[in-house]
């Protein structure tokens, strides 16, 4: 069986199928949903920061883009939710497309000039100037197609397709050239592999999966502000997961987003005056004394995760 | 003012209510321990400032029910103490809606309450709907979420932002234009509260046959802390009167600048003076606040409750129970107030704890209810239009005098003051 | 107008370049972002509040106590902390993470102490009355917080021009590991470095009262983004650059409330994407970037 198979048939159909049963025994949808939410950015992140090192501070950028495209879609032509998806995608992509500039940068210097171009899609988006359009600073409705149930398994399907994507980059042609031009970008060139251009597609490809999620949030949540779709601790979250769980992997950032998130819900539900508190700490205590993620201490061991 | 003048007949309703829900209660032995209010506040970020006033009047109102035995619940025909419920969304909205479900579905709630301002009121009011929760919105009054064909929000304490500004433009097309203003500036926060005021400020100064006309007319981004240059560039206009409108944050850089600047207009209106006067006056000073417009609210009324405390028993009591915390007294903390009175009189009318009799027992107070703010009173789609906010002026020592209408006012209208 | 918004752009951009100072002194010198900058800040302009409403303190005593205090509280920080850190492989992308968790625990210590409600210090403690100059009325506490922030410009530059300590630090942000190599105490100099940092945070917070309005605990987040863009526009590594992008951030910020002012929050973002794009180290940055 080919190791891309293998991989997403014992670590990503599992967890879709476990999260396509959960709310049968468990009535919380919304937390299953922003769950799957995660599990879906994680993998996002992973596409570019685990396969490339860059690492995009303003990834929420896309994810806003995306749900923006999804209202606009529906709100201006009637769109139905699943072509309006598909238009979500676009916009993150199209983002994408017009940031590409930014992969000439490196570092630090990425990680911010992304954040502040997030940020300005995010102050275009809410200006009083395009309230026709976007209705600016007022927030967007999108009652007439609102449908928990079939937006969780819209953001179901999504998480498949990703974890198959992600899987793939892992073992296939494409995801390796990108790994060699990660850890050797002079070596890689020399032998052969076009390092520019592959990056700029898996740039394009984390944008989609961000702009899908932006989309399948804006019809599962259907009453938001500009604020909402573009708070930065949503980037945030992602990178925390994926760096925790251990990025280049297929599993660390799910075991990420299982174990950091599902700690945040327990924190904030159970102690809810000291809910940042702890959450920061926590945060503080992993990087210090776990800062290379979850999967290195079974990859430390030798042992090969999936 | 119909509002106003319905406060007579509303008692007699009132009375006739109270006593038939007295005679309903033959249930008792089926009563729940406790009635469990499921809510949320922002302990952080940037609605922190407006959420924990709520949360903290709101949970003084708890304890003080549940001090005399619980709140009486007309349902069971007996007194049954409340539990509060209060999860810490850190002004994150997805946290806010994942929390909201968590209410909802594991804490079983029997009353929903959601979070300040309407960033985070628009997450609940879908989730809400879904599990036909009758959802108690204290202050988010983005027009999104009202709507005839949703019965599960009402609107508690702020009125919606359209109803804000409505004797703001009648002052400045009346007794204003009278005393020589002519020209205004409009400058304002681009957000959902303060631009739909802008909005329809602009709308009825542009109506044809108004004495006074915009000469400056611009928003600004709400993270504005620094107004030095576009005070001057309004004083470039020439204006006679500014209306600035803002969040806490804006109002406060603005009357600084505005202090240090040196500049001086006939008249300046600001919002928040009048909403948060503490918070205000403690940053900006007696001095910067003297000859400056504002809306009234209760804070500044002096109205007679027939329900809960009066403002000055609610500020001795938010005081003594919270004291220099960092959360100070306002506009806000009595919105809380009025989210508990409104929970406790909706307990003490509705039939059963189900949800389309809480939105009956809700709407059934519409009118009738009086408060320390005025009477509550829902439009039918949910949307609050019951308190009216009168303009007033603060004098050279603080106090803030109404001056518009007419048959409220207790002071005159002064221009060029400090 | 024009010239209003001019002037006001250099004082408000100098006291722009102290809000990024501190900040790109500990990115140069470690590769650390130290996301937490903005609380620290924070900080600063509380220690100032408290200092002037329970001791009557006027900010400009509170300026030496808390720079004082936080270098002090620094040195401590960062050998408990940046050590550990710099075992990781991805350390300038951890240290992201690392500080974004010590900002939510200060924001949260921050909320809890001093609670939600706006605060600030009354203006004429700086002073009464608009400050003249070449026809136009300035504010008084703006002019005086520009005067200090350029005091600390100065200052950093005399330490890292002219004394030994300052020399050792222009080393280790020339090549850590050559500096490690020739014999010099990373990780006294490195702390030295970070303290500073804190304690220009700190300078930076006791003037925000005035500059920023009101304080509040969440304020840190939309400081940290000013302070981004600014040691950006600059020169991300180099301290001085700092001066450069704070005139460039104030006056550009100031020409677009007169002229665009809905978009006013828009430019620094712009500003600094397309100075990255066109010189990919800031206005000033002279080393080439790695491949």
């Amino acid at each position: 069986m080919p190791r891309v198979l293998r991989d997403f048939l014992s670590v990503g159909l599992p967890v879709v199928a476990i999260f396509a049963l959960l709310p049968l025994v468990y009535a919380n949808q919304l937390l299953l949903f922003n769950f799957v939410l995660f599990l879906i950015l994680a993998q996002g992140l992973n596409a570019i920061y685990g396969f490339t090192g860059y690492l995009p501070f303003g990834y929420v950028g896309f994810f806003g883009a995306g749900a923006y495209g999804f209202a606009l879609a529906v709100m201006h032509l009637a769109a139905p939710p699943a072509l309006a998806l598909l238009l979500a995608g676009l916009a993150a992509v199209l983002l994408g497309m017009i940031l590409t500039p930014l992969l000439r940068l490196s570092g630090a210097y990425f990680a911010i000039a992304n954040l502040a171009a997030a940020q300005a899609v995010y102050q275009v988006i809410a200006n009083p100037a395009l309230q026709d359009i976007t209705k600016g600073p007022y927030g967007v409705s999108l009652a007439s197609v609102f449908a928990p149930k079939a937006s969780y398994g819209a953001a179901l399907l999504i998480l498949a397709g990703v974890l198959a994507l992600v899987a793939w980059l892992r073992h296939g042609r494409f995801g390796l050239a990108l790994q060699a031009g990660r850890d050797d970008p002079v070596s890689a060139a020399m032998a052969g592999i076009p390092v520019v251009s592959a990056r700029i597609i898996a740039w394009l490809i984390s944008a989609l999966i961000a702009g899908l999620a932006g989309g399948v949030f804006a019809w599962h949540i259907s009453v938001f502000y500009p604020e909402t779709a573009f708070d930065l601790s949503t980037s945030i979250f992602a990178i925390v997961f994926t760096l925790f769980g251990g990025a280049a992997t297929l599993s660390g950032p799910i075991a990420g987003v299982i174990l950091l998130y599902g700690l945040y819900n327990v924190i904030g539900i159970s102690v809810p005056q000291y809910f940042q508190l702890i959450y920061g700490a926590l945060i503080v205590g992993l990087v210090l004394f776990l800062p290379r993620g979850l999967a290195s201490l079974l990859q430390r061991r030798g042992i090969d995760v999936p | 003012m119909t509002a106003w003048r319905k406060w007579g007949r509303g008692l007699a309703v009132f009375a006739v209510l109270v006593a038939s829900g007295l005679a309903g209660g033959a249930r008792a032995e089926n009563a729940p321990a406790e009635i469990k209010i499921g809510h949320l506040h922002a302990g952080s970020g940037p609605y922190a400032s407006i959420s924990m006033p709520v949360y903290d009047s709101l949970k003084l109102w708890v304890e003080q029910q549940n001090a005399n035995g619980g709140a009486f619940v007309k349902a069971y025909g007996k007194k049954i103490p409340l539990k509060l419920i209060s999860y810490d969304d850190q002004s994150n909205p997805g946290t806010a809606a994942t929390l909201t479900n968590q209410l909802i579905t594991q804490d079983k709630v029997d009353l929903l309450v959601c979070d300040s301002g309407s960033v985070l009121t628009a997450v609940s009011v879908p989730i809400a709907r879904e599990h036909k929760m009758f959802l108690f919105d204290p202050t988010g009054t983005g027009a999104a979420f009202f709507s005839k064909d949703n019965p599960y929000i009402a609107l508690l304490a702020d009125p919606v932002s359209t109803v804000w500004p409505r004797y703001l433009w009648e002052f400045l097309k009346s007794d204003a234009a009278k005393l020589g203003i002519k020209r205004v500036a409009l400058l304002y926060a681009t957000n959902d509260f303060t631009g739909t005021q802008a909005n329809s400020i602009r709308a009825a100064l542009k109506e044809p046959g108004s004495p006074v006309e915009i000469v400056f007319d611009q928003g600004v981004p709400t993270s504005t802390s620094n107004y030095s240059v576009l005070i001057d560039n309004i004083a470039a206009t020439n204006p006679d009167m500014v209306l600035e409108l803002g969040y806490v944050g804006n109002d406060i850089a603005f009357l600084r600048n505005l202090q240090e600047s040196g500049q001086k207009f006939k008249g300046v209106f600001t919002l928040y003076p009048g909403i948060e006067t503490n918070v205000l006056r403690k940053n900006v000073g007696a001095q910067g606040l003297a000859g400056v417009f504002s809306y009234v609210t209760a804070l500044g009324l002096t109205l007679k409750p027939e329900v809960g405390m009066t403002v000055e028993e609610l500020r001795a009591a938010f005081e003594k129970a919270y004291g220099e915390g960092g959360v100070e007294f306002g506009w806000n903390a009595i919105a809380g107030h009025v989210t508990g009175l409104v929970i406790g009189e909706t307990l003490a009318h509705a039939d059963s704890l189900s949800q389309p009799d809480l939105h009956r027992a809700v709407f059934g107070l519409s009118g009738k209810l009086k408060t320390l703010v005025g009477t509550f009173e829902l439009r039918d789609d949910g949307a609050q239009i019951g308190e009216l906010t009168p303009i007033g002026q603060f004098d050279a020592t603080g106090k803030l005098g109404v001056v518009y209408p007419s048959d409220l006012a207790t002071a005159k209208p002064v221009l060029g003051a400090p | 107008m024009l010239l209003h918004a001019l002037l006001g752009g250099v004082i408000y951009g100098c006291y722009f370049t102290l809000i990024g100072l501190g900040l790109n002194l500990v990115f140069g010198v470690m590769r650390i972002v130290n996301l937490a900058h903005g609380d620290v800040l924070m900080l600063g302009a509380f220690a100032a509040f408290f200092l002037f409403h329970l001791a009557g303190l006027s900010p400009f005593i509170a300026a030496p106590l808390v720079m004082v205090g936080f270098f002090l509280l620094g040195l401590p920080f960062y050998y408990l902390v940046v050590p550990r850190l710099a075992l990781a492989k991805d350390a300038e992308m951890l240290s992201l993470i690392l500080f974004f968790g010590v900002q939510q625990i200060i924001e949260a210590l921050a909320a809890i102490a001093f609670g939600s409600s706006e605060r600030s210090i009354p203006g004429r403690v700086l002073g009464i009355g608009p400050f003249h100059f070449l026809g136009q009325n300035l504010s008084r506490a703006w002019v005086i917080g520009a005067a200090i922030a350029a005091g600390a410009v100065i200052a950093l530059y005399l330490y890292l021009y002219h004394t030994r300590s300052g020399l050792l630090t222009r080393a280790v942000m020339a090549s850590r590991e050559e500096a490690l190599a020739s014999g010099i105490a990373i990780h006294r100099i490195s702390a030295r470095a970070f303290a500073i940092g804190l304690a220009l945070a700190g300078l930076a917070g006791v003037f925000a009262p005035f500059m920023l309005g009101s304080v509040t605990p969440a304020m840190g987040v939309s400081v940290n983004l000013s302070a981004f863009a600014v040691i950006i526009v600059g020169s991300l590594g180099n301290p001085l650059g700092t001066v450069a992008g704070g005139l460039i951030y104030g006056i550009g910020l100031l020409l677009m409330q007169t002229y665009f002012s809905a978009w006013a929050d828009l430019l620094p973002n712009l500003l600094l994407i397309g100075v990255l794009l066109v010189r990919p180290t800031g206005l000033l940055g002279r080393r080439v970037r790695l491949a």
